[in-house]
């Protein structure tokens, strides 16, 4: 046999190998046996080196087995040892490898010179950062993500509040979740669902309230899917303001106009108390009533008996909620029917169409109070549950608390406790952490954008792992101001760090190579309390760096320079981790940065807090055993314990024996939940003859958020190349359009050329228009509100009034 | 490129068998043994690219009696090499 012939023979062999690990992979993992699977057993057959990561995408937190071969991603696999997924990957698992390998990734830092960049070393990138800082430290503004890993979040979060004493930091998880935060602190006093994915193997119905999993979180929708195909009974059932891939498998669907929900919610609960269907058991064990208090506006709002909650609730009949939801009033009875019924169980889950909303607050504590009013909570399947579009948007975002008005933990810079004990962590001298809350998203960028001169106080923002310049509502206000506005802008700077360039980056002063997913440690948290960890495994390309890493040289920087926020009480580096023999390691300096694992190091810090809000933490190396463990995580007899359903008795080790459910951080501190009235208000703008169709914008299956990474991967731009209009095929006739036809569609805020696709994948009603936001080449954003949520500042990109006109050809 | 994949069946089980056949006259796929029961078929893709296997898997979701599609296993180490840049987003000077 010729040597060529023989490497033909082998690579045909390895090629047979691999497809019969596909298939053994798939076999047993249909099978639910607990065979290995050859490839992952065999290295030295394939010299593939397989280990454990969270998949990089969204909130679902599903572990994949990321084959590496010299020094290169070359395969995935679903984890069958990880409960979230239990080895299955949506199709986005194709491409998480892949993402990693577009060969436009940036590996130089940039700095802006006139209308190009110039390539500049990573030492005069931080002495640039630094001496921006240090020039006006509180007009710096540090602006991160869901997507930041847990450390980077915690090194960021700790540079800004217990360094700089700067509390303008806050992630783009303002923009998706921060509703549901705030709802979940409105009715339990703490944040982050009570109970976790298990919900939905036990569950009888399944309502998503705009929400559409089907799309947007695959593995989660499969399981169900495969419940009933199994021949379980669950009834699904689909609210929202148009149909998608998700309302195909549902027996219901319930079509709204926006606000709808509001109207949905009340008309349940007051079927609930007019047929007397409510838990009176548990209403009265576990529940008190609140209304918000118009006077004095606050999340808390103000305790009303349930005489006067009913009585708010007299107005919310079938018929009236049909007329402000037009959902038919038949359908609010059967969902109240069902709601009325003890022996059924019942899940909610929701996403963005309830947080992206005026009255995102509203809503969640409304779902909410209907599981508490009807007593369907704190049993398996019993739970509402709020899901996350990001890999860490709770593990970072919410738990290590980087929005500008929390510390770790669950804590707050407001409260005076909150901050000693955050400085007795941080080992700061005392006063270090400002009291006051610094800027949400939507004002931290309306200052960077609005000239000094004119009170923009924010001059300098770092970005990481988040693309600003496309998600942002109302980008023309922010980036492109009529006239000579921009004018007076010339003393701020953008810094950006990315992977890959993008529409923020097209903005930036300086941009910074970044690694990512695997090219780094991380621990990142799921939707579901669950906490997970992975090991670097292949080099960053090029000169890119960990984002964690870029922090701490730039506060090593300012600690050079004698900045004394830099400094703890004892006049060491913020950052300063010591090695195994008690000498600092320089992790400032990045051939040193591996030399220990800063992770653990940072972890082993932020788990301190986590025992005050109950939210505990196990230690580092728990993680690297685990696919994962949902907090609170307690040590029981030397084991390290994971809590599925929370406040429950049996299940959550912070409930006291014979409680039954204790809601431990009740903000009336009567362990008791609240439930809340709020009335129907209509959404901040509605169409009217000028702008008639009402825009609602979202994601689809093919692009992860702005697109940055999954518009890198050939096969999914194609299939989904660019945005689109969906609109009702009446109003396409009513305007003379056809598929493909270009139509301008304009708001109050800009306008935008875009091709229409009607009776497409989603199928909008008539006076309704549906635009996909992942195209930085069309950006829908251009043409959304900024109106925020009174209470969480998260505005809503679901409802703006449009109007369209047909594009000559 | 390699995948595995488990297909999710919900048709009655006189379609049963008739899924199956269509699901096996796509080139390039081989569906496993399916398990009773559950109604999970698992299937092997070898398709000579990613578009490729992106088109069969669209094919196989979209066949009467297959619910859900989810992915087990996929092999790209040869298609790694092969993804191009996006022509947008570029800072100016490169």
């Amino acid at each position: 046999m010729s040597r060529d012939s023989e490497s033909l023979s082998g690579s045909l062999q390895r090629r047979e190998f691999i497809k019969a690990s596909a298939m053994a992979a798939a076999t047993a993992v249909a099978g639910g046996t607990s065979v290995a699977l050859p490839i992952l057993a065999d290295e030295s057959a394939t010299g593939v080196d397989w280990q454990k990561a969270p998949c990089r995408f969204c909130g679902t937190g599903c572990h994949v087995q990321v084959g590496v071969q010299q020094g290169k991603v070359v395969a995935i696999a679903g984890d069958r040892n990880a409960e979230v997924n239990k080895g299955l990957l949506c199709v986005k698992g194709y491409h998480v490898g892949a993402a990693l390998y577009g060969q436009d990734r940036l590996t130089k830092p940039l700095l802006r010179d006139g209308d190009s960049y110039r390539e500049i070393s990573w030492d005069e990138a931080i002495g640039t950062i630094a001496d921006r800082i240090q020039a006006a430290p509180d007009r710096f503004a540090f602006y991160g993500s869901g997507q930041w890993t847990i450390p980077e979040g915690y090194a960021a979060q700790k540079f800004m509040k217990g360094g700089l004493s700067n509390n303008h930091i806050d992630p783009n998880a303002r923009l998706c979740m921060a509703s549901a935060v705030t709802g979940f602190l409105a009715t339990y006093g703490v944040d982050e669902p009570a109970g976790c994915y298990d919900d939905l193997d036990a569950c009888d119905v399944l309502i998503m309230w705009g929400n559409n999993p089907a799309e947007m979180h695959p593995v989660l929708f499969s399981r169900v899917i495969d419940r009933r195909s199994r021949g379980e009974k669950v009834t699904l059932i689909d609210i929202g303001t148009r149909r998608t891939r998700t309302t195909e498998a549902c027996q219901h669907y319930l079509e709204m106009k926006g606000h709808g929900d509001l109207a949905i919610a009340n008309g349940i609960a007051h079927l609930l108390i007019k047929n007397g269907t409510w838990s009176r058991k548990f209403v009265d064990s576990f529940c008190s009533f609140k209304a918000p208090d118009d006077a004095n506006p606050n999340l808390h709002g103000k305790a009303i008996s349930f005489d006067e909650y009913k009585v708010l609730l007299e107005p919310y009949t079938p018929e009236h909620v049909e007329s402000l939801s037009g959902v038919p009033a038949d359908q609010i009875r059967m969902l109240a029917d069902l709601f009325g019924n003890p022996e059924l169980k019942i899940t909610s889950l929701w996403c963005m169409g309830m947080n992206q909303h005026t009255r995102g607050t509203a809503i969640n504590t409304m779902v909410h109070g209907i599981h508490l009013l009807s007593g369907h909570f704190g049993t398996p399947g019993n739970a509402p549950t709020s899901l996350t579009g990001q890999p860490s948007a709770c593990g970072t975002v919410r738990e290590v608390g980087t929005l500008s008005h929390t510390l770790p933990g669950g804590m707050v810079v407001a409260d005076a406790e909150h901050r000693k004990m955050a400085e007795d962590i941080w080992r700061v001298p005392a006063g270090r952490i400002n009291e006051t809350p610094g800027h949400h998203t939507v004002k931290m960028w309306e200052s960077f954008c609005t000239p000094t001169s004119q009170g923009g106080d924010i001059s300098t923002i770092w970005v990481q792992v988040t693309n600003p310049g496309q998600t942002l509502p109302n980008l023309n206000k922010l980036f492109n101001p009529k006239g000579d506005s921009k004018a007076g802008l010339e003393d701020k700077f953008l810094i950006v760090s990315d992977v890959y360039p993008t529409a923020t980056t097209r903005l930036a002063d300086l941009i910074l190579p970044s690694a990512m997913w695997v090219e780094k440690n991380g621990m990142v948290g799921n939707s579901e309390r669950r906490t997970q960890q992975w090991f670097k495994m292949v080099d960053p390309p090029g000169e890119a760096r960990d984002d964690c890493w870029q922090t701490i040289a730039v506060a090593h920087e300012l600690f050079k320079r004698g900045v004394d926020g830099m400094k703890d009480r004892d006049g060491q580096f913020l950052f300063e981790v010591r090695g195994a023999d008690g000498a600092a390691v320089p992790i400032w300096e990045w051939e040193h940065y591996y030399d220990i694992n800063v992770d653990e190091h940072l972890f082993e810090e932020y788990r301190k807090f986590t025992r005050f809000k109950h939210k505990d933490l196990a230690p580092y190396g728990e993680y690297v055993k685990a696919r994962g463990l949902r907090w609170p995580v307690v040590e029981t007899n030397g084991q390290w314990r994971e809590t599925q359903f929370r406040f429950a008795e049996g299940f959550d080790p912070y409930v006291a024996a014979g409680k039954e459910i204790q809601f431990y951080h009740s903000s009336t501190h009567d362990d008791r939940a609240q439930i809340w009235f709020h009335p129907w208000i209509a959404p901040a703008e509605v169409p009217d003859k000028d702008y008639p169709l009402m825009l609602c914008t979202g994601r689809v299956l093919e692009h992860w958020h702005s697109g940055s990474m999954t518009r890198r991967i050939p096969e999914l731009s194609r299939a989904m190349p660019g945005a689109y209009a969906e609109l009702h095929p009446d109003d396409a006739a009513a305007y003379g359009l056809r598929n493909g036809d270009r139509i301008n569609m304009e708001s109050r805020r800009g306008s935008l050329m875009i091709p229409v696709w009607i009776d497409g994948r989603g199928k909008p009603p008539r006076g309704t228009v549906f635009v996909p936001f992942f195209d930085e080449t069309l950006l829908i954003n251009d043409l959304t509100l900024d109106a925020v949520d009174p209470f969480s500042k998260q505005p809503d990109y679901k409802k703006a009034a449009v109007r369209i006109s047909k594009v000559p050809s | 490129m390699i995948a595995g994949l488990v297909a999710i069946l919900d048709g009655h089980a006189a379609e049963l068998t008739e899924t199956i056949s269509q699901i096996s006259r796509i080139p390039g796929v081989v569906p496993g043994d399916i398990n009773d029961s559950a109604r999970r078929l698992p299937v092997m893709i070898d398709s000579p690219d990613p578009d490729s296997l992106e088109i069969i898997t669209r094919r196989l979701q979209q066949i009467p009696g297959v619910a859900f599609v989810d992915v087990v296993f996929i092999h790209f180490e040869d298609e790694s090499a092969r993804i191009p840049e996006t022509q947008s987003g570029k800072p100016t000077s490169l």
